[in-house]
């Protein structure tokens, strides 16, 4: 359920604009950070927001890299998977995260902090190989500096007692 | 109009027109996926290659992309574009999961097609392929998405062409799916398109899953007799049953698609409860002893009480022979031939329509699509005729504005203005609008009779505010409009809407737009029925008849008045009364099951049949199979009986016609060819507007248009005073309305057990006010109490419909019948809430 402050934002940000499913994108983040992903009831509620079907939100959910459709991890690891990052070794470090998080891309690791996804292309090519973790970019990666990267994300989960 | 050479040949085409639909012109058929004529470009598959080798635009192009221009020469046979069509083959093959054997578009598969034709008769890719999960889509369609190729068909038909909301594209890329959000039973009534569109096995035919490959099945040009419109189906036969019925292409009338209550409702044909007997009193009797039976009886009724005491009624869905031979025999023998419209003033109107129609007047179905302003009135496109829906929806796609005056509550796949008016103002509203509508100074010019009733019409101070506002914006863009149509129902608004319909064309033809006009009729034969039913006599007075004692033998020819009579208590006892009641039908009906003589007839589809639809288009359709049970009936599944005859077993169904005309010797032909021409001869004699018909064997695939006689002494009569008076409405009471709805109303689609899941629920639907002022909500089960009875029935509340008006569907698990309603006037004291088997709520 979402709770009514943020219905009332929604639905007043909505009621400014001429055509209401432009604000899609905008209204699948909130809810996305409200329930930690897109749930199937919040596609509903996003629908029932921008008086759209369902299957209408679900079109445009299911076609973005940045729209969970399932739970997720504290952390979002998007690995860029494009022509450059490739050429600077994305394999062999798409590897690595999956060895040292114990997971194939797609999955979530047991203790809820990390998911792993691939991305195509994030404007980081001058930096490559690149990846996000919750949109934050690291550029220029090396086994070594994954392993930090993990290791920090680890402590500061800690940290806030995850 | 550009010229172009393709492969060697020369070609002139309109301009606009794609390489791809220039060289079909050609009879040269390019490979394609996802083009489609009714859908157009979009340039996916990339499979429709071609070489342009000369022109300002060189090299591998994609054909459904280009248009055709001057001094362009193609080729579909260079060795670069069939090269490249090749490698697309391959790689839309790469994750199809090559399960042709078990899959029912085996046979008639256009990916099938491409992949023989295109070479690719060996798979190279050896890697894994991707798997989708299937969806539940219904009682109708099957998905099987594993064998997509991606082509967008479907759902730029299901959300762009026909305008529905919930299948769609998702995901992307290589995974790209196409489904719905969850499994569910699909919300548009033109799913059934989506077999007959997707280029392969995804989505197909449940009903006649593993039924059949296309070369076992006996397939025919057909008509769609579950409306009015008559849409061309082809209709498929095996082992003595029809099996599936798809969309056949028609310029004039459907395009390429037709709706799922005329796809599915062929079950009627097949169903086991069919009679195939003849009966005397009960008893089965062979077809010769009922017939003799017949004569003899009706003989003796003719001699004892006279011929007149003999009434024959006809119905709308006899195809045109039926109706024609009923007539002559009715006429050679003097007895009385009634109209088999039931609602209460049905057949006034539907004559008052046909007489109206005039040539200069007329759009088809078709034609319909290229109107600009299109105003609907008391009509209910998508409940009594889904196809014209479909047809609207063109229009507002290519920018019409579209309007409905209707008290019911209207739903349209595209956005549209509704003015939601008690069916005694809608003459009022369209009055308005027709002096909304030119400029009063060519008017003044044309004189008598058009200035006087232009000078009649009402003006804006005789409605109120709301309905005026309403109303305002349409006169705008009926002003700004060149091509504007008339679209009238029959079965809600008075008869005068009928005629004013006609009237304020003529008036918009007069001041130089482009009007049209499409009137809705109740029936498949609605039209013919209508010109050849005497115009006095009414099914109404039959039952009078019936009740004063001058009729005393009734033969009901395929009509089945317990379904559609307004009035059951009174039929019952009426029946009851009659000496002889004699019934012709293939349906099981209650009225077929009371006959004291049953003859069974034959369907459409074991002997073909003319049809006129709505606009008098004369068609044909032809015969499926030759009749019988059908094995999987007689064979329970396992081999049929071996029982040794001649003849085909449960064949003894003849054509209605025929046995009409054996009850009169001398009209008796020696054959069926024979048959039908004498039947054209007939017609012509019958009404000057058969005359100009081509023999019947020679009609054009899309039918011919009767000649209508210009009826100008029927043109511009309106009383303005009588109208005033009606618009009024009922202050204290409700006006009832009995409705039709897209499934569950119509009588031979009801029999259809795939369509049942998509009924809604029946119930009675009212205005928020009306409900508010009854202490009634949403969902409430109402008791309305009624002269003949108590019906039980729960509350839809819905708000945009008239208040005033209480609407209920004509539906098979309702007995709506026993209200005695048709257009009445219910008090609100009649209805009440239901009191709950658990007392009153607090």
């Amino acid at each position: 359920m979402l709770d009514e402050e943020l219905r009332g934002s929604l639905t007043r940000k909505i009621a400014g604009i001429e055509h209401p499913r432009e604000l899609v994108v905008d209204v699948m983040f909130a809810l996305q950070e409200h329930y930690g992903y897109l749930s199937d009831e919040a596609v509903r509620e996003a629908a029932e927001l921008l008086d759209m079907s369902p299957l209408e939100v679900d079109e445009i959910a299911t076609f973005y890299t940045f729209v969970y459709r399932e739970p997720v991890g504290k952390y979002v690891i998007h690995v860029c998977d494009s022509v450059i990052c490739w050429m600077g070794g994305y394999e062999s470090l798409r590897d690595h995260l999956c060895r040292k998080l114990g997971i194939r891309l797609g999955e979530t690791t047991a203790d809820g902090l990390f998911t792993l996804l691939p991305v195509c292309c994030i404007g980081y090519c001058d930096r490559a190989p690149a990846m996000l973790v919750n949109r934050q970019v690291y550029g220029c990666l090396t086994p070594a500096k994954i392993d930090e990267i993990v290791a920090k994300l680890k402590d500061s989960a800690h940290m806030s007692g995850e | 109009m550009p010229k172009l050479i393709i492969d060697d040949q020369e070609i002139e085409v309109a301009s606009g027109t794609k390489v791809i639909q220039a060289a079909e012109q050609l009879g040269i058929m390019i490979p394609r996926f996802c083009y489609h004529p009714a859908l157009g470009s979009v340039g996916a598959c990339r499979v429709c290659a071609v070489k342009l080798l000369e022109g300002r635009l060189k090299g591998v192009q994609m054909s459904c992309m280009i248009d055709a221009q001057d001094g362009m020469v193609v080729s579909t046979t260079d060795e670069e574009a069939v090269d490249f069509r090749t490698h697309v083959i391959e790689w839309l093959m790469l994750n199809h999961p090559h399960d042709c054997p078990v899959c029912d578009e085996g046979g008639h598969c256009l990916l099938q097609d491409m992949t023989v034709s295109g070479g690719h008769g060996i798979r190279r890719y050896l890697g894994k392929k991707r798997t989708y999960q299937d969806q539940y889509l219904g009682p109708l369609i099957r998905h099987e998405m594993n064998r997509c190729i991606h082509c967008y068909r479907c759902s730029r038909f299901y959300q762009e062409f026909c305008g529905y909301r919930d299948l769609g594209a998702l995901q992307s890329a290589n995974r790209t799916y196409f489904g719905r959000f969850q499994d569910g039973i699909l919300d548009s009534p033109f799913t059934g398109n989506l077999s007959d569109i997707c280029p392969t096995g995804v989505y197909t035919d449940k009903p006649s899953r593993f039924r059949g490959r296309r070369w076992d099945y006996q397939r025919s040009p057909s008509l769609c007799i579950h409306c009015c419109l008559g849409c061309h189906t082809i209709a498929t036969g095996r082992y003595r049953e029809i099996v599936r019925q798809e969309a056949r292409f028609s310029e004039a009338v459907n395009g390429h698609f037709i709706c799922d209550r005329g796809r599915y409702g062929f079950f009627y044909a097949n169903h086991e409860a069919r009679p195939r007997r003849a009966r005397v009193a009960g008893d089965e009797v062979s077809y010769d002893q009922a017939l003799q039976a017949l004569k003899a009886k009706l003989a003796e009724i003719s001699k004892r009480s006279g011929p007149g005491a003999i009434a024959c009624v006809s119905s709308d869905r006899s195809s045109l022979e039926t109706q024609a031979v009923l007539k002559r025999i009715g006429r050679m023998r003097g007895w009385r031939n009634f109209s088999g419209f039931m609602p209460q003033g049905l057949a006034q109107k539907v004559q008052l329509a046909v007489a109206r129609l005039e040539p200069a007047l007329s759009v088809s179905l078709r034609e319909l699509e290229g109107a600009d302003f299109i105003v609907v009135v008391g009509a209910d496109p998508i409940n009594e005729a889904p196809m014209l829906a479909l047809a609207l929806r063109q229009a507002r796609r290519k920018g019409a504005a579209i309007a409905v005056i209707d008290p019911r509550p209207i739903a349209l796949p595209f956005d549209f203005q509704h003015v939601a008016m008690v069916p005694g103002a809608i003459s009022l509203g369209l009055g308005l609008l027709a002096r909304g509508s030119p400029d009063e100074a060519a008017i003044e010019k044309l004189g008598p009779p058009v200035s006087d009733f232009y000078a009649a019409l009402p003006t804006p101070e005789v409605m109120n505010a709301s309905d005026q506002k309403r109303l305002s914006p349409l006169i705008r863009d009926l002003r700004s409009s060149r091509r504007p149509v008339i679209v009238c129902g029959t079965a809600v608004g008075p008869a005068t809407v009928v005629g004013l319909a006609a009237d304020w064309a003529l008036l918009l033809q007069a001041v130089g737009k482009k009007a049209g006009l499409f009137y809705l009729l109740p029936g498949a034969n609605a039209f013919s029925a209508g010109i050849l039913s005497d115009p006095e006599d009414t099914f109404e007075k039959t039952v009078e008849g019936i009740e004063n004692g001058s009729i005393k033998a009734l033969m009901l020819v395929e009509n089945n008045p317990f379904w559609q009579f307004p009035d059951r208590a009174r039929l019952e006892q009426a029946l009851a009364r009659l000496d002889l009641l004699v019934v012709l039908d293939y349906l099981n009906s209650a009225a077929a099951q009371q006959a004291h003589i049953f003859l069974p007839t034959a369907t459409l589809y074991e002997i073909g049949g003319l049809f006129v639809n709505q606009e008098g288009r004369v068609q044909a359709a032809q015969r499926a199979h030759s009749g019988g049970i059908p094995i999987a009936q007689s064979g329970g599944g396992g081999h049929p009986p071996r029982i040794y005859g001649a003849g085909v077993p449960g064949a003894e169904p003849r054509p209605a016609w025929r046995t009409l005309a054996e009850l009169v010797e001398e009209v008796v032909p020696p054959d069926e060819a024979r048959m039908q021409s004498e039947v054209g001869v007939w017609l012509a004699e019958e009404d000057p507007r058969f005359a100009d018909l081509p023999p019947f064997a020679e009609l054009p695939e899309d039918g011919a248009r009767l000649n209508h006689k210009r009826d100008g002494a029927s043109r511009f009569l309106v009383n303005w005073t009588a109208e005033l008076q009606k618009s009024r409405g009922f202050d204290d009471s409700f006006e009832l309305l009995a409705v039709d709805w897209t499934f569950g109303t119509e009588e031979l689609a009801v029999y259809s057990a795939c369509l049942k899941a998509l009924e809604r629920k029946p119930g009675l639907l009212m205005h928020p006010d009306d409900a508010g002022r009854l202490g009634l909500t949403d969902g409430d089960e109402v008791a309305m109490q009624l002269d003949r009875g108590t019906l039980k029935v729960p509350v839809g509340v819905v708000a945009n419909m008239a208040p005033g008006v209480i609407v209920l569907p004509r539906h098979r698990l309702l007995e709506w019948q026993r209200l005695a309603c048709g257009r009445i006037r219910l008090e609100r004291d009649r209805i009440r809430k239901a009191a709950s088997p658990q007392g009153p709520k607090p």
